[in-house]
């Protein structure tokens, strides 16, 4: 029978993806279909007594709630607090990583990226899970799956020239990038094979809508205009769609055809040497599924390793989103993974209240009950209407969880989008909940309804023994059980969130271990301003002099990057007498460098000028580097070898561990290097002052003008660095505050609850106990003694649950222990003490009771 | 065989032929050669107005599959489908028999009926 349905299923799945596949029906179509052949209640009649059964019981819940409005309010609400937390993190993951892009036709559009593995020389150019210009050509020549397969260098940056220079981002692209997209121009035109022909061929440009509109005032004039970008002129050739900023997060505001890479980038030939640099991205043929795609692009990657000896390439294929580099989503899946986790702790604690809650309730229902079991109704029956109200309450909670999720996390994330630090490019977020989000949000309702609804149901509908028997059930231990759940989650919760708060702080407050008062930064981008590495190093020389003459300034240094800057440069080098090579965080840096940021050379000696002038293959290693690389040895004279393997380095220095490349780490595997003529085109200057900042930055712009007046730079504090570490932490750190103080509130309603509701069920024994001469004082302290067991508990399993997530947090703790004693002690202490005062209110109303009263109480 | 045959359509004469079982023989009469799920479904919703689950579709082809008045065969597997065949059907002859046993036992019930003259009986 089972082989019957099965073939049959086969049948209709083919008939529904004939018809999906061929553009005759819809998604919502095909789901009802599928529905229709699962579930009888799509296509239920609305008649039958099965159906009659379903509606009444349906009725008797909500009249049910109806006549007790303040638990259903409670309920609801905490449902709604636990539900509404999870679908808005949802919402935010969906729209990052699950969503297809915001194009027409975005489910054929499938990524492509790669994993190269074995001794392969190449350069890198954003990530090494990019393309060279040749493996692209390959891919979109040889495969048998694409009606169209483009490439893209995502985060290009060019300065827009004119009376006010801007800094734009924007990609290089592949001709038929925007037809692959199926994105057509608001206006003109996008690339053409002329426009691709040959490197430097065409400066052809499309920019955005959001760029025409601010910058150009919406003048459709611009199509065949000229702009200047890193001092090369480009025609613009058409506006692209409003909405459209390309496949990245980051928006795009310029696409060029990638054979103006020279142009745009000079200081290298990406397009034309062996670089990884671009992503791909293919319009897969209809009725072509992903398994198919994937097959037909190993067959190409088998024979591209062919050539190659000793590599393997191992391909990345699947549906493109907005987050689609490997790096980018292995990130994503962890702090997305940390957010539903704790989400779904909250909604946990939620639960276990709302449990309570029905278990209270169900004590009141038990003659009711009684009642309905000795006219037969049956337990199942009993169960299925118990836990059709869990479900109303459910549904209730999580549509009003919804709806008030979606449009609060809609305006969270463009808080967090508008309060970026300075530079940050523009992102773009499409945070409106779609079909995955209102599924998710559905099964998590229904979930819910079941873990909170199914327990008391169960034990509600049991029937009802003697009275004697009935007062010790396992009613109290399930009810102290959930308390205790509830403690322990929260205790995890908060513990996080202890973490991540001290963490912030140490962002905030720390000695990063060198001066970043009275310093200014001066950056600008030489290469892509058509400077050759002679014109560069001139022109810096020139800038020294003038900087130096400035009113004001102490002290001047060049450096690739500066101080817990965002550029991040490494390499890897391979110590004499060993094999592996070790990977290394690098910076290029003048002599001056350590004396503007007060860092100390320990040992050896600083860098000379004439090393600093042509780059001589000297280092300069951090004390953890070079305890690293020869522990317990003197690493003065020693040698570095480079990547290449065609320089040899050697240790001339060794400075002081500091928090240089990450807040609260000062001992990452750093070394400084001599920089030459040839990073003279990246090279950024580190100006110290007493002239007071806003002066100082006058001049100094004044300096650059009188050089170059076109050269777009920026000059900040050094201090401005720390603001994107403390935005990250300020980020990380008020998310999970929130989701600790949200469990903190549900998980103290909690125990309030079943206090309170223990004490009502004990008041005949509380006012025997004070009859017979118990002070109040007694009768508060048992009681407040038999509430904080299943708190201390709770405590207790919840301390063994921190410890592993505060493993997993450790990489942004900014230096703060994984068991920090302040969080790991401070945190118990507060939840217990909002345990106590939360038993403590309910404990102290029931020594007031009157024993008189008290002795006739029902 | 012959004897064979008769007997076992005698057996199934008792079995007469739901509405909707007809409605499905009679689109497969009219596409014959090319009637397979897709274009069963899509000629009965047009001439009908009704709307069919391709499940309800599919349990009746079988059901009359299985009662010997259609058979079926596979074609070919089709990108379209997700690699997946179409199933053809096409009318037997004793799915024949059964339509025109349906059709002269309509017809005798239709007869001289004239619906504007029908009264109903209180």
């Amino acid at each position: 029978m089972s082989c019957k349905w099965g073939r049959i299923a086969e049948y209709a799945l083919g008939d529904l993806l004939e018809e999906y596949s061929t553009g005759r029906r819809s998604r919502l179509w095909v789901c009802r279909q599928v529905l229709s052949a699962i579930l009888p209640v799509v296509n239920f009649k609305l008649e039958g007594p099965m159906f009659s059964a379903f509606w009444n019981d349906i009725r008797y819940a909500a009249r049910a709630l109806a006549k007790n409005p303040g638990f259903a309010v409670v309920a609801i609400l905490a449902l709604a607090l636990g539900i509404g937390v999870n679908a808005g993190i949802f919402t935010v993951l969906n729209g990052a990583v699950l969503k297809e892009l915001p194009t027409p036709g975005a489910n054929q559009l499938v990524s492509i990226y790669q994993e190269l593995r074995g001794k392969i020389e190449r350069h890198v150019l954003g990530s090494d899970s990019m393309f060279s210009t040749a493996e692209y050509e390959d891919y979109r020549d040889h495969n048998h799956v694409f009606t169209g397969l483009a490439a893209y260098a995502p985060f290009v940056q060019a300065t827009l020239g004119g009376e006010r220079p801007q800094e734009l981002w924007g990609q290089l692209t592949s001709c038929n990038y925007f037809d692959v997209l199926n994105e057509p121009p608001a206006l003109g035109r996008v690339f053409t094979a002329s426009d691709c022909a040959a490197p430097g061929a065409s400066g052809v440009v499309v920019i955005s809508d959001a760029l025409w509109r601010s910058r150009f005032g919406g003048d459709a004039n611009i199509v065949g205009g000229k702009v200047i970008l890193n001092r090369h002129l480009f025609t613009v050739a058409g506006v692209a769609q409003p909405g459209f900023t390309g496949t990245e997060v980051m928006a795009a505001q310029f696409w060029a055809p990638f054979s103006m890479q020279g142009a745009l980038s000079p200081a290298f030939d990406f397009y034309g040497g062996n670089w990884s640099w671009l992503t791909l991205i293919g319009r897969s043929k209809p009725g072509v599924s992903l398994e198919l795609v994937r097959a037909d692009l190993a067959v190409i990657a088998a024979r591209i390793d062919a050539s190659q000896p000793n590599r393997s390439t191992r391909l990345d294929v699947f549906r493109a989103t907005l987050l689609g580099m490997p790096e980018e989503r292995q990130a994503t899946s962890i702090v997305g993974g940390l957010c539903v986790a704790g989400a779904a702790m909250v909604l946990l604690i939620a639960c276990a209240n709302v449990a309570n809650l029905l278990l209270a309730r169900a004590a009141g229902r038990q003659h009711e009950i009684a009642i309905r079991l000795s006219v037969g109704a049956t337990r199942w029956r009993l169960i299925r209407q118990l836990l059709t109200e869990s479900m109303l309450i459910a549904l209730a909670g999580g549509g009003l969880g919804c709806l008030l999720a979606f449009p609060a996390f809609s305006a969270i994330v463009r808080v967090i989008e508008e309060h970026l630090p300075h530079g940050s490019p523009i992102l773009t977020f499409n945070v409106a909940p779609d079909w995955r989000v209102l599924v998710y949000a559905l099964i998590l309702t229904f979930a819910t309804g079941i873990v909170f609804g199914l327990a008391p149901a169960l034990r509600a509908s049991r029937p009802i023994v003697s009275g004697a028997l009935a007062r010790r059930t396992g009613g109290s231990l399930l009810r102290q059980a959930l308390v205790g759940v509830q403690v322990a989650v929260c205790m995890v919760l908060l513990v996080a969130a202890g973490l991540l708060l001290h963490g912030l702080w140490v962002a905030q407050t720390v000695d990063p271990g060198f001066s970043m008062k009275n310093i200014a930064t001066v950056s600008f981008g030489l290469e892509g301003q058509g400077y050759t590495t002679e014109r560069a190093a001139a022109f810096q020389r020139q800038l020294r002099q003038r900087l130096e003459a400035a009113p004001g300034v102490e002290i001047v240094s060049e450096s690739r990057s500066t101080p817990l800057g965002d550029e991040y440069n490494g390499t890897q080098f391979t110590i004499q007498g060993e094999a592996e090579p070790r990977n290394v965080q690098i910076n290029w840096v003048s002599p001056e460098y350590f004396s503007v940021i007060g860092l100390p050379i320990l040992r050896g000696r600083n860098f000379t000028k004439t090393e600093a002038e042509t780059g001589a293959p000297v280092a300069i290693l951090t004390e953890s580097t070079a305890r690293h690389f020869w522990p317990a040895q003197d690493p003065l004279g020693k040698t570095l070898r480079d990547s290449d393997g065609k320089r040899e380095l050697e240790v001339v220095g060794v400075a002081k561990d500091a928090q240089v490349a990450k807040i609260g780490y000062s001992d990452t595997i750093y070394v400084y290097l001599a920089p030459g003529p040839k990073q003279q085109t990246r090279m950024q200057w580190m100006v110290r002052y007493t002239a007071g900042f806003g002066p100082t930055a006058t001049a100094i712009r004044g300096a650059v003008a009188s050089l170059d007046p076109d050269l777009l730079v920026d000059v900040q504090p050094l201090e401005a660095n720390l603001d994107l570490w403390r935005s990250i932490s300020r980020i990380v750190a008020s998310l999970a505050g929130s989701l600790g103080a949200l469990a903190l509130l549900l998980a103290s309603i909690g125990i309030y609850g079943v206090v309170a509701f223990a004490v009502s069920r004990r008041v005949r024994e509380i006012g025997i106990r004070m009859a017979l001469g118990a002070d109040g004082g007694d009768v508060r302290n048992l009681i407040l003694r038999q509430a904080m067991v299943p708190v201390v508990l709770g405590g207790l399993i919840g301390i063994g649950g921190c410890a592993a997530v505060s493993q997993l947090l450790s990489s942004m703790l900014f230096g703060v222990s994984t068991y920090d004693p302040m969080t790991f002690i401070g945190v118990p202490l507060t939840l217990l003490g909002v345990a106590l005062f939360a038993s403590y209110v309910p404990a102290r109303r029931a020594v007031r009771i009157d024993p008189m009263v008290a002795l006739r109480y029902e | 065989m012959a004897i064979l045959e008769l007997l076992y359509y005698a057996e199934h004469m008792r079995e007469h032929l739901g509405e909707f079982e007809q409605i499905v023989l009679l689109a497969l009469l009219r596409l014959g050669e090319n009637a397979y799920g897709v274009p069963v479904r899509r000629e009965i919703e047009q001439r009908t107005g009704r709307s069919l689950t391709v499940g309800a579709l599919y349990r009746t082809l079988d059901r009359l599959e299985e009662k010997g008045y259609v058979s079926s065969r596979l074609g070919d597997p089709v990108r379209e489908r997700g690699g997946r065949a179409k199933r053809y059907f096409r009318v037997e002859a004793l799915g024949l028999r059964s339509l025109r046993q349906t059709q002269r036992e309509l017809a005798a019930m239709w007869e001289g009926i004239d619906l504007k003259k029908a009264h109903h009986v209180l």
